[in-house]
């Protein structure tokens, strides 16, 4: 059954509220996914060993912080092409630019299950290119034990609205 | 070489990474796992993208960023414990499929935490850049540093 069309509209930078929150996915951690990725990018026993992580800080084998990062990105694209609010026809979203504040608070082991959540916390004052806003938001993961366990604040860019598309609309 | 501990680290050192070149065939893999969006998948599609080419997930930058820094830790035997966060990381520019990525590593602060004991903090001012020598990313993160002698919170 093809989707309907309105379901895949996109939202110019104006549309977007700060305080719009989205609870965008969850992810169980895998033994396996957490060694091939620490192989790949963070070569330390606390990601690649089993056995040797149990002698590090950790006490036990930990997911890499940026394979976590990898994990929020994979759940954000998933979430946004299925609820369309930008990604869907790769016009009115931008790119990321950066990000602050990230912390890693609790270690993530095989078998936990995060929960990921976005909330819109500022559309600061800013034109990039003549045709960009950007929007900041909170992002965070909470463990099975509702434990905060991840948090950083990123910002993305998203096309503002033309002129004179508003004058059409006026 | 000798292991150099949280004493043996300063405000001002400097580190130079190795380099790690990205194809295209790597570009796709972590697009696969990660971040599956049309100008990371398929190398046409990016032409005609924002970016202008096939590039690489701005998460994936941030992984091969830590795969440099991991190496040169390894290599300068620094007794890394792992970090806890990064305060700021921009994405200046794009990164191509067969661009070949450096990084310089600055101890821009170097401090202990009153709760720990074990290791020091040191914070790193980390710059990547392409073979052009143009910046592809930059940030800010702590690297926590066992210390030699572990109860000496003096600097």
């Amino acid at each position: 059954m093809p989707e309907p069309q309105h379901f895949f509209r996109s939202r110019w930078f104006e549309d977007i509220p700060v305080g719009e929150f989205h609870v965008f996915g969850n992810h169980t951690f895998g033994e396996k996914e957490i060694i091939d990725f620490g192989n790949k990018y963070a070569p330390y026993p606390m990601h690649t060993d089993p056995d040797l992580a149990r002698d590090t800080h950790y006490q036990g084998l930990v997911a890499s912080g940026w394979h976590i990062c990898g994990v929020w990105m994979r759940l954000m694209v998933t979430y946004m092409e299925r609820y369309a609010t930008g990604v869907r026809d790769g016009r009115r979203n931008g790119a990321g630019i950066g990000f602050n504040n990230m912390q890693w608070l609790r270690p993530v082991r095989p078998g936990h299950n995060l929960t990921f959540t976005y909330e819109i916390i500022e559309k600061p004052d800013k034109v990039i290119r003549d045709k960009w806003g950007i929007i900041r938001s909170r992002n965070e993961a909470f463990n099975q034990y509702g434990e905060l366990v991840f948090t950083f604040e990123i910002d993305i860019l998203a096309e503002r609205q033309p002129v004179d598309d508003l004058k059409t609309t006026e | 070489m000798k292991m150099q501990y949280w004493e043996d680290l300063s405000i001002g050192q400097v580190f130079k990474t190795g380099t790690i070149t990205i194809d295209a065939e790597e570009i796709i893999a972590y697009a696969t796992q990660f971040d599956p969006q049309p100008y990371h998948l398929d190398p046409a599609i990016a032409k005609e993208s924002i970016f202008g080419g096939h590039c690489a997930s701005g998460w994936q930058v941030c992984a091969l960023m830590m795969r440099l820094l991991a190496d040169t830790i390894k290599d300068q035997s620094i007794a890394s414990v792992g970090s806890s966060g990064v305060e700021s990381l921009r994405w200046l520019k794009p990164v191509f499929a067969d661009d070949t990525l450096h990084a310089t590593i600055e101890i821009v602060n170097h401090r202990s935490i009153e709760s720990e004991h074990g290791y020091g903090l040191i914070a790193c001012a980390i710059d990547v850049k392409n073979q052009h020598s143009e910046s592809v990313i930059v940030l800010n993160t702590d690297i926590m540093i066992d210390k030699r002698n572990p109860g000496s919170n003096t600097d």
